[in-house]
């Protein structure tokens, strides 16, 4: 074991002695030894689960290979032809790639202890023998119909598995066997096997668990017995709250009755729960719109656009689709939908038309303010990140200051090119900015004041003249203060720092000052991308990314299916809808 | 014993298609009275797409004894009352879960029960009741081998018996078997003394409001634990507990878990604070977020840990305490000797209190750093050998510790690993 990890390890220096392996041909040998030490290292590790550390030890001679064959190959910079600002969708995950582009996951299928299952179904004496041959702790049983329900197999292999149960077993089969034949059933959308399995269970037992009954609800809403699916809902309510899938079965099964009340009633227990509806849910009442002219449903499905926007969710490129063609068959207003981008200047590519600014109105300015103070800084306990003193010292300190344009995280800037001296970058992008007649505050730790190899005194001195400067203490966190003297100096000021806050907006209470702070992140955080020649930033949004409308036009920014979205990200795709007069 | 049991199984071989043919048959006209005899409307089944294989009946049949047996099954008292409803609902529901293989207790109390109804969400439904599941199958093993212990015990007597009756000699011992006893009272009277001429050792109670019952519980346990620790060594701490106010959510437990031995503990339990106890200047504070090294243990200072457990990600809690009442802090050199890999370096109570005992009783780091626990670190650091490395590591830590972003600091740990 101890062997096997010495070995790994030293695979990086292997390839660094030999950095022209991928192109000299007198390597075989070396080649066969690295095949040699994986193949060993796979062996060692296929008798436990596989650990991370495993993977990551196999996928790192690939990743080299690929990183020796690109740095080899010529172009080693690789610049974005069209750059996405910062909170673009997928901007994270290419800024990941830049960085190290060795880095990719390559998830190893997970390990099972296999039995091949029957593709068709068996006899009792066939599944005497299958057992037989079974070699596991487990119970084969189980272990088979869990596997089945995995592979989907077939609906009658499953049944002759359960036929066999019950011969054994004076004709009763346990419930486990069968929730996952319904599972199966279910998959398979077998609904006469769903009714006689409900039947079944009905039967059998009093009352069934959340799994049992969600399956039923999706068996069932189907069938034309789609109104007990309801009753199983009221089953699940009378020990916890139905799940959003529950809900989102029993208002799909509704629409496809035709029963839209029923449907729009347990959509508002649903909102009534907290629960956040599934996209597909509301895609449904979507899709069922096309066929309903009448103003009442319209009129809630412009509510369910609002409910989007004031919870800033977004819709699926589906869902995007399905609003569209809504919109289209609306009669006599003629909706003309279009998919589209944003112009940097806000405006919609496609109609034209100006995208809500991204900036805050006075009230809501005045609300995250405050909260950025309470909360974050404070906190309850401001020994935490700051201490009382240093906490006035702050306070006199922007009061006596005059509104600052441009608020720095010091110690952020200068750590950004490892290379480059702290002090140095600090002051290149100080006086780049000074340059530009802007009231500069850099924010930092008073440590950056000792003279130190990495911090001059003297470009620091140059630093002070040119910008108004705060040092916390080396204990105290130095971001709340950049906030804060952000939000205070006004709506035309920014913030320099590349760090995402994260941790500052978990700080805030509830999802409505969250959401109110990201929001206000995007308008005022300038993220710097390169220091020569120039300083170059990420690109600022000036709109708002939020399902919006002004009467006659709807703009809807959705997800792309291809695209990964992290949370801190928002859409690029817009759904552009506007009235043909 | 592995030839019988291979002759068995062939046996079964034969026998099983036999039996198992005859049980079926014989189910099968059982089943076949039950259906008719029984009241239920029959679901009629809609043939299949697919032409049914001969099998197909065969198949079905199953569904006929699960559905027939139903008339057997006890009609329930429907209550009226909504909360036993509820309950009720919660116990079956339990019930499923445990059938469905599920990680649920079998039996179940009316107050855990209880307690599963107030809790909030699904999820946390979820973790007590694989709490519990995991507590009963802990009892379960338990009572399994004090019964099998039992059985061995008697069984060895029985043998003793057989073997030793007449030859019942007479021995010459020095001293009777009261070593137990005997030991308890050296340690009452090393606590005494250390109660007289011991250096403190602080545990700051004030974290009553950042901890739920479950951290309070473990907390406690580490505390009965580091006490245990403390009475048995050759030189005792005076332990304080500080900051201890009657009928809190500590004081209760302590004397819970203590019972009456918890008046006669050798030990200073007050509910003033250490600051007012001692000199502000002698007072350090441990907490691992402090951004000072302790480099050495001083025999004259009072040392100060926080009786903490933190589960829910509060970092910074004891340093604000500390910076509040102004008070020095320091954090053991962890990164300084061991080569640190999971794990936060927040560690238990009664690893600090064996750490602090042995550098104590020998001032040797490596020594008292053993009681780290294993899986956290991989070794440790020869520092004769990388004199070098230490000193730009040290250089690193300082700078670090300026600047506590996480993303640098782990950067830091991954270039040196390789």
């Amino acid at each position: 074991m101890l062997f096997c990890w010495s070995g790994i390890r030293s695979f990086p220096k292997l390839w660094k002695i030999n950095p022209y392996l991928s192109l000299g041909p007198g390597h075989p040998s070396l080649f066969l030894l690295v095949d040699c030490g994986i193949r060993n290292q796979q062996r060692w590790f296929s008798l436990k689960t596989m650990s991370p550390q495993n993977t990551k030890a196999t996928n790192l001679p690939i990743a080299k290979a690929r990183y020796l064959r690109k740095g080899y190959g010529g172009s080693k910079k690789q610049v974005p032809s069209d750059s996405p600002h910062l909170f673009a969708a997928g901007a994270a995950k290419k800024r990941s790639q830049m960085n190290n582009p060795q880095s990719k996951d390559h998830a190893l299928p997970p390990v099972r202890n296999t039995i091949q299952l029957p593709t068709k179904p068996l006899n009792s004496e066939e599944w005497d023998k299958l057992k037989e041959d079974f070699i596991g702790k487990a119970n084969f049983e189980d272990l088979v119909s869990s596997r089945m329900a995995q592979c989907h197999s077939s609906v009658d292999v499953a049944k002759s598995l359960l036929a066999w149960v019950a011969a054994k077993n004076n004709g009763i089969v346990g419930y486990n066997l069968l929730v996952k034949y319904l599972h199966l059933c279910v998959v398979h959308k077998q609904t006469s096997e769903v009714i006689d399995v409900y039947e079944i269970m009905k039967a059998r037992y009093k009352s069934l668990e959340s799994g049992g009954y969600t399956l039923l609800i999706r068996g069932l809403i189907h069938s034309d017995r789609w109104k007990e699916a309801l009753l199983l809902l009221e089953d699940i309510k009378k020990v916890m709250i139905p799940s959003k899938k529950n809900y989102g079965d029993c208002i799909e099964g509704a629409l496809l009755h035709q029963d839209v009340t029923t449907a729009w009633n347990l959509y508002q227990e649903l909102l009534g729960h907290d629960l956040i509806p599934m996209m597909e849910t509301l895609k449904a009442f979507f899709d069922f719109g096309k066929d309903i002219k009448d103003d009442h449903y319209s009129n809630k499905l412009l509510d369910i656009l609002l409910y989007l926007r004031s919870n800033r969710l977004y819709p699926g490129e589906s869902f995007a689709h399905s609003i569209k063609t809504w919109f289209e068959s609306i009669p006599g207003k003629q909706w003309k939908g279009q998919f589209t981008t944003i112009q940097e200047s806000g405006r919609c590519s496609s109609c034209g038309k100006t995208i809500e600014s991204i900036h805050l109105s006075p009230e809501e300015y005045e609300f995250l303010k405050g909260k950025i103070m309470r909360d974050v800084i404070d906190g309850g306990d401001q020994y935490k990140k700051t201490t009382p003193g240093e906490l006035k010292r702050f306070e006199n300190f922007v009061k006596s200051c005059p509104p600052f344009d441009i608020v720095i995280d010091g110690l952020n800037v200068a750590k950004m090119f490892p290379k480059a001296r702290e002090s140095q970058v600090l002051l290149d992008v100080v006086s780049q900015l000074a340059k530009q007649n802007l009231q500069l505050l850099v924010l930092g730790r008073k440590h950056m004041l000792t003279q130190r190899s990495r911090w001059r005194k003297d470009e620091m001195e140059k630093v002070q003249k040119q910008a108004s400067c705060f040092f916390a203490d080396d204990i105290s966190e130095d971001d709340p203060f950049l906030l804060y003297a952000t939000l205070n100096s006004g709506n035309h000021c920014k913030f320099i720092t590349k760090d995402l806050m994260r941790d500052h907006k978990a700080c805030l209470p509830d999802a409505k000052t969250q959401r109110l702070f990201f929001k206000w992140q995007q308008g005022h955080q300038l993220a710097i991308m390169s220091r020569s020649p120039g300083l170059t930033f990420e690109r600022i949004l000036r709109h708002d990314t939020v399902v919006q409308t002004t009467g006659d036009s709807w703009h809807v920014p959705y997800d792309e299916d291809r695209v990964e979205r992290y949370s801190y990200e928002v859409p690029t795709k817009w759904l552009c809808l506007h009235r043909k007069t | 014993m592995s030839v019988s049991v291979t002759c068995l199984r062939t046996f079964g071989r034969i026998l099983v298609p036999f039996t198992l043919h005859r049980r079926r048959r014989n189910v099968y006209s059982t089943i076949l009275q039950r259906y008719m005899a029984s009241k239920i409307p029959t679901v009629s089944y809609p043939n299949k797409e697919n032409t049914p294989p001969p099998e197909q009946l065969e198949l079905d049949r199953w569904k006929t004894t699960m559905k027939s047996s139903m008339q057997e099954e006890g009609v329930s008292t429907v209550s009226n009352n909504k909360d036993e409803d509820a309950v009720a609902a919660t116990r079956e529901l339990i019930e499923m879960w445990r059938l469905l293989g599920k990680e649920v207790p079998e039996h179940i109390t009316e107050e855990e029960l209880k307690t599963i109804m107030e809790c909030s969400s699904k999820s946390s439904k979820k973790k007590y009741l694989k709490f519990l599941y995991v507590k009963e199958k802990l009892k379960k093993a338990k009572q399994r081998k004090k019964e099998m212990k039992a059985v061995a015990k008697e069984e060895a007597k029985k043998a003793k018996l057989l073997e030793t009756t007449e030859e019942d000699e007479q021995r010459n011992f020095l001293f009777l078997r009261l070593w137990d006893r005997n030991m308890n009272i050296a340690m009452g009277w090393k606590g005494a003394q250390a109660m007289q001429f011991g250096q403190p050792l602080v545990f700051d109670m004030a974290y009553d409001n950042y901890m739920n019952s479950k951290e309070m519980q473990n907390t406690v346990s580490q505390l009965l634990e580091s006490e245990g620790w403390n009475r048995r060594n050759v030189d005792p701490f005076h332990i304080h507990f500080c900051n201890l106010k009657v009928d809190s959510a500590y004081h209760r437990e302590l004397v819970k878990r203590y019972g009456e031995k918890w008046d006669k503990l050798l030990l200073t339990a007050t509910e003033k604070s250490h600051v007012d106890l001692f000199p502000k200047d002698s007072i350090i504070y441990l907490t691992a977020d402090s951004p000072n090294v302790m480099t050495t243990f001083k025999h004259d200072k009072i040392y100060v840990i926080g009786s903490f457990v933190d589960k829910n990600m509060q970092p910074g809690t004891s340093l604000a305490k500390a910076k509040r009442l102004n008070l020095a802090t320091e954090c053991l050199p962890l990164d300084k000797y061991l080569q640190w890999e999971i794990g936060t370096k927040n560690l238990t109570l009664d690893q600090m209190m064996r750490i602090l005992l042995c550098l104590k009783n020998t001032g040797n780091w490596e020594e008292a750093l053993k009681f780290v626990p294993r899986r956290k670190h991989t070794g440790y650091l020869e520092i004769s050998q990388h004199s070098q490395e230490l000193v730009n590591r040290l250089k690193k830590t300082k700078s670090f510790n300026s600047f506590p972003k996480v993303n640098a600091h782990r950067k830091c740990g991954l270039n040196e690993k390789i």
